[in-house]
């Protein structure tokens, strides 16, 4: 009888230990986005377009990145976010590297990049202006899968994948956002940008589409006006859902 | 984010593994009918949990869901002649357009913790089920062979979008206690956008200690069999071939076909198991269908 006594004495201490801190341990995010009052928009998605070739290729498939400076695609995500989240936090415009934050590579090796935490911290840290802003949106490349082998996309850009009867384009805009905490700077949510509800038959892991396969060429000029309006699309399509998504808006 | 979860469910058995399959397909018909056919929109949306765990990505966002089932024709055990039908249901989810990476049906469970794109490795784990003499006329008087669960890793190496090389090397605890590593090669080749077919040879070696269970004969299995003690050592196990086609009819529905061949070397082939009673040829069948769907938690 005292052993049962004491078992449930003991369950109960627990049970109220794990009461009192479950607020803490299980906080859910959007708790921790509820304080949330100011913040600032850091986008570094659109330096480069990469035009890549996949599927039934030779070795030499590496993809050829040109620079988009003029597309100017970084200041249009800045300006549709601030649009998108003003209703509910005050934007403020911040400066920041943006090639520093278009540097950023993770770390292939799982185990290292969970060590070494999330690499944009730092660099909200030292590098935005102004700080103490109760958050910062940073928006960054993601990467993805694409087609049965092991091939990655990354940024924006078209792909042009090779099977024995044909050959079709995708242009891509892959890019993931991060919440990061203006004070601690720890991440309070990351998301990559899903594919947009269409009914492809093949699908990248982000927004893109099936495109003109003569805009697959690179000319020396650099991507020309449609792929541009087609990534601008693509942005303008899925960026107010991943905001949605994570509970932003 | 490209977290991507995947589960591949595999019961074995016979009766209860027919019940299994036909509720299996009837719940799968089921949601199938229920998701829009015609369309790849979101299924439906589910609520974001009341809790997250601090250390996991959040769930928010689109998943694709993939339900189905697949019938297998596998050798009774291994070196057998006679071979038995399997039920498979499939089930995995993933992030929402995460491509659903080549994969062979010989590879087992495994989880990429090092990731350059064309070179990828890290754990892998198999169930090897038991071996049950009670259940096959074959293995009258050679007594059962437990479960065994094979840990180790693997390395795949992709030189080209559409070749991949992959090692996988196993220790096996319970039902064996030695070393099993698998070899294999896939072209994989792309025909059109919803049809690709793959194959590729296949290479087994494995250690005395994770062959003699399975082909040794002692002194009392000999006894009780009526076949010959047979010392079985380990080295080069098997060798043979695999082809695999796969066809997506739309954006939901795929069906798959696979058939592996297996020709048994070494002691493995020499056992009075294999040369008295049973098939150096070992062969699986595999043929299954899916249907995926999204949904989104918001």
């Amino acid at each position: 009888m005292h052993y049962v006594m004491r078992c449930a004495s003991f369950a109960a201490v627990v049970l109220l230990a794990l009461c009192s801190s479950a607020d803490a341990i299980f906080e859910t995010r959007d708790a921790r986005l509820q304080a949330v009052r100011t913040v600032g928009i850091i986008s570094a998605v659109g330096d480069q377009f990469t035009f890549a070739r996949g599927g039934l290729t030779g070795p030499d498939n590496g993809g050829r990145s040109l620079p988009i400076p003029s597309w100017d695609l970084d200041d249009m995500i800045v300006q549709q976010a601030t649009a998108t989240l003003s209703g509910r936090f005050q934007v403020q415009r911040v400066t920041y590297d943006r090639a520093a934050f278009a540097a950023i590579k993770e770390s292939p090796i799982k185990p290292v990049a969970l060590v070494r935490g999330d690499p944009f911290k730092k660099l909200v840290e030292s590098q935005v202006s102004p700080q103490g802003l109760d958050a910062y949106i940073v928006i960054t490349k993601a990467k993805a899968n694409f087609g049965g082998g092991n091939r990655k996309i990354e940024g924006v850009g078209l792909i042009t994948y090779a099977t024995v009867m044909e050959s079709y384009s995708f242009v891509y805009a892959l890019y993931e956002i991060r919440v990061i905490d203006g004070k601690t700077f720890d991440v309070i949510e990351k998301m990559a940008a899903d594919p947009l509800d269409n009914a492809a038959e093949v699908r990248l892991g982000g927004p893109s589409r099936l495109t003109d396969e003569s805009l697959s060429r690179p000319s020396d000029s650099g991507p020309d006006d449609s792929l541009r309006k087609a990534i601008v699309d693509l942005i303008d399509q899925s960026l107010p859902v991943t905001l949605s998504d994570m509970h932003l808006r | 984010m490209n977290l991507a979860a995947e589960a591949r469910l595999r019961c074995c058995g016979r009766g209860a593994s027919r019940i299994f399959l036909a509720a299996w397909l009837a719940a799968s018909s089921a949601i199938a009918v229920v998701c829009d056919r015609a369309s790849a929109q979101t299924a439906f949306s589910l609520p974001a949990p009341p809790l997250e765990l601090p250390f996991l990505p959040p769930v928010s966002g689109g998943w694709t869901v993939m339900i189905g089932a697949e019938g297998t024709s596998t050798p009774d055990f291994e070196g057998a002649k006679g071979s038995r039908f399997s039920p498979v249901p499939i089930f995995s989810i993933r992030r929402a357009g995460s491509a659903d990476q080549f994969r062979s049906p010989r590879d087992s469970a495994s989880i990429a913790l090092i990731d350059f794109g064309d070179f990828r490795a890290g754990p892998a784990g198999k169930f090897v089920s038991s071996r049950k003499a009670d259940n096959y006329s074959g293995l009258n008087g050679l007594g059962d062979v437990n479960a065994a669960f094979e840990l180790g890793g693997f390395i795949e190496y992709f030189p080209l979008d559409w070749f991949r090389l992959r090692n996988e090397t196993r220790q096996g605890f319970g039902g064996h206690h030695g070393v099993v590593s698998d070899f294999s090669a896939d072209f994989i080749v792309p025909v059109t956008r919803a049809l690709t077919i793959s194959a590729g040879p296949r290479f087994t070696w494995e250690s005395t200690k994770a062959t003699a269970p399975y082909f040794g004969i002692d002194a009392v299995q000999a006894m009780a069999s009526g076949l010959p003690q047979f010392d079985a050592k380990g080295g080069a196990h098997s060798a043979g071939a695999g082809v695999q086609v796969k066809y997506r009819i739309n954006p939901q529905w795929e069906v798959h076909s696979y058939v592996e061949y297996d020709r048994l070397l070494g002691d493995a082939a020499n056992s009075p198991l294999v040369t008295l009673r049973g098939s150096v040829n070992q062969t699986t069948v595999g043929v299954g269908a899916s249907y995926s769907f999204d949904v989104r938690i918001r």
